[in-house]
């Protein structure tokens, strides 16, 4: 890994020395020894921050909504979550490709901070490769299916009605509404969440296992079709809340009913809720 | 000194549990937090700490305030609501301890007394105990915090091994200890001191931050913030709110709930204007006001280094880094 | 809830009907003296896919025992491809429905045309005896 980290900074500094980039997002080490947070590196002199380890968990697209109208360019290190998270931008219209320049990175799994071992986010990931960038680090990393990332899903669709309403019920209950799981969500773009339109009751301030059951629910359901499956989600909250059991299961549904489908893989694709096909299964005559 | 065996302490816990709520650090659905003695859950004892702090007891995070119902637009009722009882809470460390003492400052002090808060702190009675064994995240006695011990507790208990130490320290602990005498033991014990492996200085900050308000150094600390509620729901002391309304036809309520200042919309006013527009402002506001603005008014750190917010943040920002830098950092130049 | 209280229990049920199709199809039973149970509250839309798939969970919070959705037959929508939208959305919302918990028999959702006003007395009659056989709703009834 240190191979890459060198490459990392030695790309960095060559795109700010030449000021094709005004600054680069990357990752930098945190005080402790299993984190290493998002880096903003603005001058060519400070690359030696960049580093490139197993804890490199976090998403670097969500910050380009930060500077939709950038003077210069916006260079960014990107995994394969990473890549889609920027075509998923790219395609809600919310940044523009020519106003960032990618640096690939092949990633092949990060480590939980907490236990050291593969992070879950990363056991699912069927696209470790950037399918978007300007420049690739390293060598391809093998790519995977993963039909087994849906299994918890139908162990949980077995159970009897009261039973998955009491498994929903003790998770919701832990949620403490930080929103989180919103904000580093690739496709939670929208500039006024609904959760922020309080007045018109959507959504309740008050924290109890229902109003927090309606907005895990709307927030899945909002971003049902153009989940990347990054799992930033699960990873960001506090309480563990295993949210991509419901982002998963909105992608098992979609994926049988209107045919295979995975989001963001370019920015031409319309997601499937936004289209229809007069051959829909019908079950409402 | 007085002890109890630690493998009497369920007894002990329903003995208090009598006559008040007892609440107690558990492990309920996989989260750590302060729960009553006698639901489901597993005793967590022997945690370094909870992750849900106990100012949900005194400051819950939705609180009804009052409850009206109507009738051809006149009241027809109108309840203040004061849902306090006794309580007794167990288990609290030195650091949480601190952080009751800033929320009774906030709430109970200058001018104007929160009922709300004030009943229900009233009735609460605080078993410290004192702390054996650090997290590498804790760094209370950087912040003046003692992590053996609190004088503000009624009761503060040390950790011996098998048994804890235990000693009143005020009228109401006194009065719990009385309870429990069936159960106290005189032993000799050995207090082992522990300290923090994470260390930050902090001499000094509160007047070089005042002079850093236009300082470029908060575009850069605030950058990688992803603008969730997290460091401000897990921290001890944070203690802004929002007040609503709900209402269904004739009747509702208005109920106070946990508010975060790193929130977007948080000082977004009505008309659309916002003075903390980005990050930068928001990211100044919270440790400014951790750091400065709580020390000017009430003569302590709003941070007790729990070390809560820095292991829970989804992308590392480190209060304790915060401060180093701020001690590097020239006032009058760049970064 | 004691003895009494059940028997006197009624369902709640939340229709939403849009205005080109299901809502005629109601006006229609009622206009030919068409007996319906009373439970059945309509919301009249300007089309089925006006519903938002959050108003479903809102309106179980707020008391709704049951919910129909009820729009035009797919070709017919007034506004040509409004419920082909609706019926992705709630192919989707249904099964999210039911993986949360909340009993499938719960919200149903039907093309029901201008024309239907026997379908539209069937689909609400016999949506309401599944109901009353259930029982009330006590799921994501917290909202207090």
């Amino acid at each position: 890994m240190s191979d890459t980290t060198v490459k990392m900074r030695d790309i960095a500094k060559d795109l700010l020395d030449k000021g094709t980039v005004d600054y680069i997002i990357g990752w930098e080490k945190g005080r402790f020894s299993n984190q290493s947070p998002p880096a903003f590196i603005t001058s060519a002199a400070h690359v030696g921050r960049l580093i490139w380890d197993e804890y490199c968990l976090a998403g670097t697209a969500k910050y380009l909504l930060d500077d939709k109208f950038p003077t210069g360019k916006i260079g960014i290190f990107a995994r394969g979550c990473d890549a889609r998270a920027i075509n998923r931008l790219i395609q809600d219209g919310q940044i523009n490709r020519e106003n960032i320049y990618i640096v690939g990175i092949c990633c092949s799994g990060m480590k939980d901070p907490a236990t050291g071992n593969t992070a879950e986010k990363c056991q699912y990931c069927t696209h470790p490769n950037p399918i978007v960038n300007d420049i690739l680090l390293g060598d391809p990393v093998p790519e995977t299916n993963k039909p087994e990332r849906f299994k918890a899903i139908e162990e949980l669709e077995r159970l009897s009605p009261d039973e998955k309403y009491e498994y929903w019920s003790k998770q919701f209950e832990k949620c403490i509404r930080c929103y989180a799981c919103r904000n580093v969500c690739p496709a939670c773009n929208c500039r006024e969440c609904f959760v922020d339109q309080y007045r018109v009751g959507w959504q309740g301030k008050q924290n109890n296992e229902d109003e927090n059951r309606l907005f895990g629910l709307t927030r899945v359901y909002h971003i049902a079709d153009r989940c990347i499956e990054c799992g930033e989600c699960a990873r960001a909250c506090p309480m563990g809340l295993p949210l991509m059991e419901l982002n998963r299961k909105l992608i098992k549904d979609i994926n049988k009913l209107f045919g295979p489908y995975e989001a963001s893989m370019d920015t031409e694709t319309t997601p499937p809720l936004a289209k229809y096909n007069l051959e829909d299964i019908e079950e409402f005559m | 000194m007085k002890t109890i065996a630690k493998s009497r302490i369920n007894e002990v816990l329903d003995i208090l549990a009598k006559e008040s709520k007892v609440l107690v650090p558990m492990k309920v659905n996989g989260v750590s937090k302060y729960t009553p003695w006698g639901s489901e859950g597993r005793i967590a004892l022997e945690e370094v700490n909870t992750l849900l702090p106990p100012k949900d007891t005194l400051f819950p995070q939705t609180e009804k305030m009052y409850s009206y119902k109507m009738a051809n637009q006149e009241i027809t009722e109108l309840n203040i609501h004061d849902d306090s009882a006794p309580q007794i809470i167990f288990g609290v460390r030195p650091c949480d301890m601190q952080s009751i003492k800033c929320m009774d400052d906030v709430f109970l002090t200058k001018s104007f007394v929160d009922d709300f808060y004030k009943n229900k702190r009233e009735k609460l009675t605080t078993i410290c105990i004192g702390c054996s064994r650090v997290a590498p995240t804790c760094f209370c006695d950087s912040m003046g915090v003692d992590p053996g011990r609190h004088e503000a507790a009624d009761v503060q208990m040390y950790d011996l091994g098998n048994s804890y130490g235990i000693e009143a320290q005020t009228e109401a602990g006194q009065a719990l200890l009385n309870k429990l005498q069936g159960l106290i033991q005189e032993q000799a014990g050995e207090l082992t001191a522990v300290s923090c492996t994470l260390k930050v200085d902090t001499s000094g900050i509160s007047d070089k931050l005042a002079k850093m308000f236009e300082h470029p150094i908060w575009k850069e600390v605030s950058r990688k913030c992803i603008g969730c509620g997290t460091c401000t729901y897990l921290c001890p002391t944070c203690y802004c709110f929002d007040m609503e309304i709900k209402n269904n036809g004739n009747e509702g309520y208005r109920f106070r709930c946990w508010d975060s200042c790193m929130f977007s919309e948080y000082s977004r006013m009505a008309g659309g204007h916002n003075p903390r527009p980005s990050k930068n402002e928001r990211i100044r506001n919270r440790f400014l006001h951790k750091l400065e603005f709580f020390n000017e008014r009430y003569g302590k750190n709003l941070c007790v280094g729990c070390g809560r917010c820095l292991s829970k943040c989804p992308v590392n920002v480190d209060i304790t880094l915060f401060i180093d830098k701020i001690k590097e950092v020239a006032v009058d130049e760049p970064v | 809830m004691d003895v009494i209280e059940e028997q006197k229990w009624e369902p709640k049920i939340l229709a939403f009907c849009c205005n080109w199709c299901s809502y005629s199809g109601a006006d229609l039973a009622g206009l030919n003296r068409m007996k319906y149970p009373e439970n059945i509250r309509i919301l009249r839309v300007p089309c089925s896919a006006r519903v938002n798939p959050q108003y479903i969970l809102r309106a179980f919070q707020k008391g709704a025992d049951g919910v129909l959705v009820a729009g035009c037959h797919p070709g017919d929508c007034h506004y040509s491809t409004g419920n082909y939208y609706t019926r992705r959305r709630f192919l989707i919302m249904k099964r999210l429905l039911e993986y949360s918990g909340i009993d499938p028999r719960r919200f149903q959702a039907r093309w029901v045309s201008g024309a239907e006003a026997e379908k539209f007395r069937t689909t609400v009659t016999k949506l309401c005896e599944d109901i009353k056989a259930i029982g009330p709703n006590r799921k994501l009834r917290g909202l207090k």
